[in-house]
């Protein structure tokens, strides 16, 4: 899934890098919404929007591709890569980018009523 | 547009399996050159390399089945055109048994064609049965399992627990929760 590390280095608990899980659709989504890419772009793509911090399993990104490209929230084509290969590119949908706008609310609306909730003496 | 687009997808990765392997083969594998080339840009040896590739990537052949299972299921929820399946399928049985019973059967095309019509029936009687056990076998429906993992981009599948109807001591599962 996603693997944590936190800017020191040192990698969060299993538990909490597992909360994470509904998430990485979003940051597929977000990676996206900059540019087409390929697999491999994606994951790079995340890494560095999050300034390192977040780092996608490698194996579980292409499922988590495919199920949007299935939902219709992404689309690809065939295209060659930046090193002359055949490499299938993604692009976000008008669907796709509805889609982001809905999460992004949802997870502002969470990390939000979380701080909250934390704060609250 | 995008449902007509992923019905297509849908088709060809029934039609052609071995491409659609063979297409997921290719992206994977791009990945892992990629990596690959990374890895060496970073200092590492090339066997060095594309091993921490391989291993930073997972199980591959666990992922390719994975995205090849997504592709083959249906774009969409599947119940409306599975209920739409079996009015259908009913509807030809009714027809088939009307026409088998208004058939004149007092010559050998009659009965030919009454012996069609049952066989026609029968398959239907079976298909529908086959259906059935195996959605009561699994428990739930397919796209049903799709649509709750697509929530989660969890590639872990929960473990299936199989619990035996008797135990040792001829008991059902509820007799061994109250009896115990």
């Amino acid at each position: 899934m996603l693997a944590l590390d936190c800017l020191g280095g040192c990698p969060l608990p299993k538990s909490n890098a597992s909360l994470l899980q509904g998430t990485l659709d979003m940051l597929i989504l977000k990676a996206l919404s900059l540019g087409a890419l390929h697999g491999y772009g994606v994951g790079q793509r995340i890494a560095q929007i999050s300034g390192d911090a977040l780092k996608v399993e490698e194996g579980s990104l292409y499922p988590g591709l495919y199920r949007l490209e299935q939902r219709g929230l992404i689309e690809s084509e065939w295209d060659v890569s930046e090193n002359n290969q055949r490499a299938k590119f993604y692009k976000l949908t008008r669907a796709g980018r509805k889609q982001l706008i809905i999460e992004e609310q949802n997870w502002e609306r969470l990390a939000s009523a979380t701080i909250k909730a934390l704060r609250a003496m | 547009m995008f449902l007509i687009k992923a019905t297509k997808r849908f088709i060809c990765a029934w039609r052609r399996p071995d491409e659609m392997v063979h297409e997921v083969e290719t992206e994977l594998r791009f990945h892992i050159e990629m990596r690959t080339r990374a890895n060496i840009e970073k200092g590492m040896r090339s066997d060095d390399a594309q091993r921490a590739a391989l291993q930073s990537f997972g199980d591959f052949e666990r992922v390719r089945d994975n995205c090849c299972e997504i592709r083959r299921s249906l774009p969409f929820d599947s119940t409306l055109l599975r209920m739409g399946l079996h009015i259908t399928m009913a509807v030809v049985a009714g027809l088939a048994a009307l026409w088998a019973v208004n058939v004149p059967h007092h010559n050998f095309t009659g009965v030919m064609r009454q012996l069609m019509a049952i066989t026609v029936l029968t398959y239907l009687f079976i298909v529908v049965r086959r259906a059935r056990s195996k959605r009561r076998h699994n428990g739930e429906h397919v796209n049903g399992v799709l649509a709750n993992k697509s929530l989660t981009s969890d590639m872990s599948d929960a473990p299936s627990a199989k619990i035996p109807a008797y135990d040792e001591q001829g008991r059902t599962p509820v007799e061994r929760v109250f009896k115990s």
